[in-house]
């Protein structure tokens, strides 16, 4: 959650924007000396972290002669960019549907007594600590044609025949939304909570309707917790597997299953770091822009 | 494997197992052990009854499970020199397939008698694990006179309406069904003409829905949400057992088998073989089937095979069988799979 340290008034973000204050004054050198206790930390991520991206890449170009052969079978075969489409698509749609049921629960934890708040906060937190792929699962066994909630529509009458809710787009959707709420209310709230609540109070006096401060002062103050929400959901939907795997179906393949069919599969490792250097580029592409707007918006 | 891959893998291997995905197994490393992986379930547990336990009582080796079976984490494993599994039962075009890109070892066809075994399921490094049949299965409760009873059924939506479920993964199996359903005679099938078996299951695209795991399917058999299904034989019999209302042919059942190989580059390569030898022997097989009801791929099982199972196993339908070239999987299949992701993808 890289970017919410932006907005939070804390020693990381405006403690490092605070500190490169006095370094003109002072040599570099007392710079460089507290990066110190980040160096194993930096150390760690380049073997785990860039050492492997950099090996999926040379299987990109190497894997079975070396050249762009794999780039140019990815990008010339329609169903790739099916793919690609499918996996902007729940990306998209996740991100949408986060964002609509996050930002209530925001403002709630925001707005609510201590006590409650509290309480909300846990069971927001809770979600996230329990494992992926029994809630995936738990999914699964709610939304499957002789799951509970068809059996309880089908015996109310509401509808005749069970809803198809798994093995397809619904399924994958719910199923993504639900463990990225999180995600958004975490960044959401801390922008809800730095916000002075006497500048809509002001707003209201000088009368302006609820909507309107809503829309004119509420919205651009959040504004930033809601990129950094808003994307991170994004980029981590982009990438998602286990969830699309179980609840979707074949026909909604996102690019990470189709990285795994390739590589367990086929042993097509060159096809499978060209797809996965693709996708990391693309997920760039959108998140370091949305980066440039947060610094922005944070210093203004 | 030629010196140019020698070369190729030298400079990834390092990187093979950074790719791995998940952590390793516990290693075997004494010799006195070996590790064996399959895919876990009923399965697994029928394998370690029937093959392991009695194996480790005869030789006094151990067997470890592990599972369930990854190929990309073989791969890496052989690619970077650290194998930790002894033996590993795969889908049998993919034995073929990793045989070729050098990823196993020769079997020793003097530890392991090949004799009695079904030359269909044997190669130079690997021999069946058990073999199979895909099946034409479906609820009875949907079809009250008769259910279909031949491929072509399968694909007569009006005759017979309802969902039909089809293995979601393009290995050998609903092409050929595809293609026999059209008029392809079994001894035609191969090289697969792809694009017609694809062209055929479009006429029902609005009919098919796809299973990525036996229980998958049997849930969906069993409910009725699928009317019918292409399905592995073994899973309709353990719905019969638990009396299900559920019905198959073996009319133009297609053979399909696992197998059993050996990463390159094991320590412990002699036990494996031991192993191995153990597993495809009468006793083995017959063991296993009378377990699991998947088919022994050693001639001399049959007769030890409990009489209530026998009819239900592959070998008992020889007449109405379709074999499945595995060899031609093993070489095509990862181009097939891009035509079959742009199927199910529309």
């Amino acid at each position: 959650m890289a970017d919410t340290r932006e907005e939070r008034p804390g020693p990381i973000g405006q403690g490092a924007a605070r500190q490169a204050a006095p370094a003109k004054a002072d040599p570099d050198g007392r710079r460089w000396r507290s990066l110190g206790p980040a160096v194993p930390g930096l150390l760690f991520l380049a073997i785990v972290f860039l050492l492997p991206v950099f090996g999926v890449f040379l299987r990109g170009v190497t894997d079975p002669v070396f050249g762009l052969q794999n780039y140019a079978e990815l990008l010339g075969s329609g169903t790739f960019y099916d793919i690609l489409g499918n996996t902007f698509l729940v990306a998209i749609l996740v991100t949408i549907f986060s964002i609509l049921l996050g930002f209530p629960v925001a403002w709630l934890i925001t707005i609510a007594p201590g006590r409650i708040a509290r309480i909300i906060f846990a069971v927001v937190l809770l979600s996230m600590w329990t494992s992926l792929l029994a809630r995936t699962y738990a999914w699964l066994v709610l939304l499957q044609n002789s799951g509970v909630i068809n059996k309880m529509l089908v015996a109310s009458g509401i509808v005749d025949q069970p809803i198809a809710m798994v093995n397809n787009l619904v399924g994958i959707v719910i199923g993504m939304t639900y463990i990225m709420i999180p995600f958004i209310v975490l960044p959401l709230q801390t922008s809800m909570a730095a916000i002075d609540k006497t500048v809509l109070q002001a707003a209201s006096v000088c009368g302006a309707r609820a909507p309107v401060v809503f829309a004119r002062v509420f919205l651009p103050l959040v504004a930033p917790g809601l990129t950094a929400g808003g994307t991170m959901v994004f980029v981590m939907s982009l990438g998602y597997y286990v969830t699309p795997a179980l609840l979707g179906s074949t026909r909604n393949m996102m690019l990470a299953e189709y990285i795994v069919q390739q590589v367990l599969n086929y042993l097509e490792w060159g096809i499978g770091g060209a797809a996965a250097v693709i996708l990391l580029v693309i997920t760039l592409a959108i998140y370091l822009p949305v980066l440039g707007f947060q610094r922005n918006t944070a210093s203004t | 494997m030629t010196t140019r891959q020698n070369h190729k893998h030298a400079l990834l291997g390092a990187f093979g197992m950074t790719l791995a995905l998940g952590a390793m197994a516990p290693a075997a490393s004494a010799a006195d052990a070996i590790t064996f992986v399959s895919w876990g379930g009923t399965t697994q547990e029928a394998q370690k009854k029937a093959w392991a336990e009695p194996f480790t009582e005869e030789t006094g080796i151990r067997v470890i499970q592990d599972g369930p079976t990854n190929y990309g984490k073989l791969k890496s494993m052989v690619d970077s020199g650290n194998v930790q599994w002894d033996v590993v039962d795969v889908e049998g075009e993919f034995a073929l397939r990793a045989a070729k890109q050098g990823l196993l070892e020769p079997l020793d066809f003097d530890v392991i008698d090949r004799e009695p075994l079904d030359e269909r399921f044997v190669s130079e490094h690997g021999v069946g694990s058990f073999f199979f049949s895909f099946v034409l299965a479906w609820n009875t409760n949907k079809y009250s006179d008769g259910g279909p009873q031949n491929w072509e059924d399968f694909f007569n939506v009006e005759e017979y309406p309802g969902k039909r479920m089809v293995y979601k993964w393009p290995t050998a199996g609903v092409l050929e069904m595809a293609l026999l359903a059209d008029g392809v005679e079994p001894d035609n099938l191969y090289p697969l003409d792809v694009d017609r078996a694809i062209d055929k299951l479009e006429t029902i695209e609005d009919h098919l829905t796809f299973w990525g795991s036996g229980a998958e399917s049997q849930q969906a058999l069993a409910s009725g949400e699928a009317a019918m299904c292409f399905c592995w034989n073994g899973r309709v019999f353990e719905l019969l057992q638990q009396d299900a209302p559920v019905d198959y042919t073996w009319n133009d059942n297609l053979t399909h088998a696992d197998f059993l190989v050996v990463p390159k580059g094991t320590e412990n390569r002699e036990a494996a073989m031991q192993f191995i030898s153990y597993a495809v022997s009468a006793e083995g097989q017959a063991d296993f089937a009378n377990r699991s009801a998947y088919t022994p791929i050693n001639k001399k099982s049959d007769a030890m095979v409990d009489s209530e199972i026998r009819p239900h196993l592959s070998t008992a339908h020889p007449d109405q069988q379709v074999s499945m070239s595995l060899e031609f999987w093993a070489e095509e299949g990862p181009e097939i799979s891009e035509k079959w992701n742009e199927f199910v993808l529309q």
